[in-house]
């Protein structure tokens, strides 16, 4: 079958490059296919997360488009992809946080989980009997041993931490003006890292956004709850931003 | 291997007689970012480059160069996902073999499982040939300092001295020159770094790149921080 070698744009095995197609054909469905661009960004003691709410129809009950969870209290995460394969994602990544805790007793530091997610990941590209689920995923939370913490975790089973990151379609854009003011986010209290985030966002989609446009959630500190913002909160935040610039 | 709903290889003979797919695997891995080893008298190096792509990602917390038991080590080129999946099997099996045994196990045998496990993933039924291929640096209970190279195929060499990844041919010839029988594990060291250097594109600079050793003297498989990295710069220099 493989000597076909067209099979390899049908399920996880090598090209002649040594490329997986499938792999790369995921990740193109994971960045584009829900339109939408994630940011996140690590501060001193906090962790934001922001995103676009894009509602299909004025119909829509709101909460139930979300692309923020929580996993834990503690942690949580931005997804952005198709949808159904982000909350199989979320759920799987649920069930082991819940795991872990059970059997240690201890809540899942960030970066285990993000390995965990990421190793599951990595079965789909090389097992055939299943694709790869079309998902970036932005792990956040504030751990005991490591502070705030940011992983980027993607269909591949990559997973690396950041200072700050971005997912989705317009993920260069953002990340460039992430990296200019990449070395003083570790100094950012809780509003700065949130305001960072939203003005990221705000500068790559070139528009100004009202409170009800988009969802913003972070944690703050050890044992801080990862929540999403109130659209009151978004506001004031957004008003804070304005007054700064002018 | 597991559940896969594939009861059939995927990786087939084809009418010359090759397995393309673990031919297909070897790119990948030549894709992959520039890794090295060399074999001194009293010790083994391993070094990667470790360039991230971008300036965002935090890379103290990423490592590629992995101890596996007190007196091993492995690097990679290639696919990274793969790679922690053959850290996890390996560490698995020592452990094992401890504690069966109540010795550590031998970077020999900790090879021979290795290959092993990528030769299966080559023949079983619905997975795809890892895409790594490893260098394995250890110091055997003899004292003897060993260096081995795994592949996709799980075929394992033992080398003197080599390199895999993007770059892999100028730094063979490059350590083709400078290679000695006799070489200390502190020349092997500043041998590694000016072969990495001679491929890398941009700067190297100690926190681009990682370098893990040991010596017979302790045995003990170390990573050696930024630290130590910009002193051997430094002396290079």
């Amino acid at each position: 079958m493989s000597r076909d070698s067209n099979y390899d744009h049908h399920i996880t095995i090598f090209s002649p490059q040594g490329r997986l197609y499938q792999m790369e054909y995921a990740f193109k469905a994971a960045s584009s296919a829900s339109g939408l661009t994630g940011v996140a960004v690590r501060g001193k003691d906090s962790c934001a997360v922001v995103t676009k709410k894009k509602l299909p129809d004025r119909l829509v009950e709101p909460k139930s488009v979300g692309h923020t969870f929580s996993i834990t209290p503690n942690i949580g995460c931005l997804t952005t992809g198709l949808t159904a394969d982000c909350k199989a994602l979320v759920q799987r990544a649920r069930y082991e946080a819940a795991d872990f805790q059970f059997k240690y007793g201890h809540t899942i530091p960030v970066h285990v989980l993000a390995r965990r997610i990421a190793d599951l990941a990595q079965v789909n590209t090389q097992s055939a009997s299943m694709r790869p689920l079309a998902v970036l995923m932005l792990l956040v939370g504030v751990d005991e041993e490591h502070g705030p913490q940011v992983f980027k975790v993607d269909c591949a089973g990559h997973y690396l931490p950041y200072r700050a990151a971005a997912i989705g379609v317009k993920e260069q854009e953002a990340a460039n003006f992430l990296e200019k003011k990449v070395l003083d986010y570790p100094n950012y209290d809780s509003d700065q890292t949130v305001r960072t985030a939203i003005m990221c966002l705000g500068h790559v989609l070139g528009s100004d956004f009202r409170g009800t446009e988009i969802e913003v959630a972070y944690v703050e500190g050890v044992n801080g709850k990862f929540h999403t913002l109130t659209e009151d909160e978004i506001e004031s935040h957004l008003n804070a931003i304005a007054d700064s610039d002018n | 291997m597991g559940d896969s709903a594939y009861s059939f290889s995927l990786t087939t003979f084809s009418r010359t007689g090759k397995l393309l797919q673990i031919e297909y695997a070897l790119n990948a891995v030549a894709n992959g970012r520039t890794s090295l080893g060399i074999c001194a008298k009293d010790g083994v190096v391993i070094a990667t480059d470790k360039k991230l792509a971008s300036i965002l990602v935090d890379t103290d917390q990423v490592s590629k160069v992995e101890p596996i038991t007190e007196s091993s080590g492995f690097v990679y080129s290639g696919v990274g996902p793969d790679y922690r999946v053959l850290v996890r099997k390996a560490r698995k099996s020592a452990q094992k073999y401890f504690r069966m045994y109540r010795e550590h196990e031998p970077v020999s045998q900790l090879v021979k499982t290795t290959a092993s496990v990528m030769q299966e993933y080559t023949q079983s039924g619905g997975v795809r040939p890892f895409g790594v291929s490893l260098l394995v640096a250890g110091v055997d209970p003899d004292l003897t300092p060993r260096l081995y190279q795994v592949d996709p195929s799980g075929t394992y060499i033992g080398w003197k001295a080599t390199a895999i990844g993007k770059n892999h041919v100028n730094a063979k010839n490059f350590l083709e020159k400078r290679y000695q029988d006799d070489m200390e594990l502190e020349d092997a060291v500043h041998t590694a770094l000016l072969t990495l250097r001679e491929g890398f594109e941009g700067e190297m600079t100690s926190s681009n790149i990682e370098v893990g050793v040991v010596s017979i003297t302790d045995g003990n498989f170390r990573i050696l921080t930024p630290e130590q990295i910009q002193d051997y710069l430094d002396e290079a220099n």
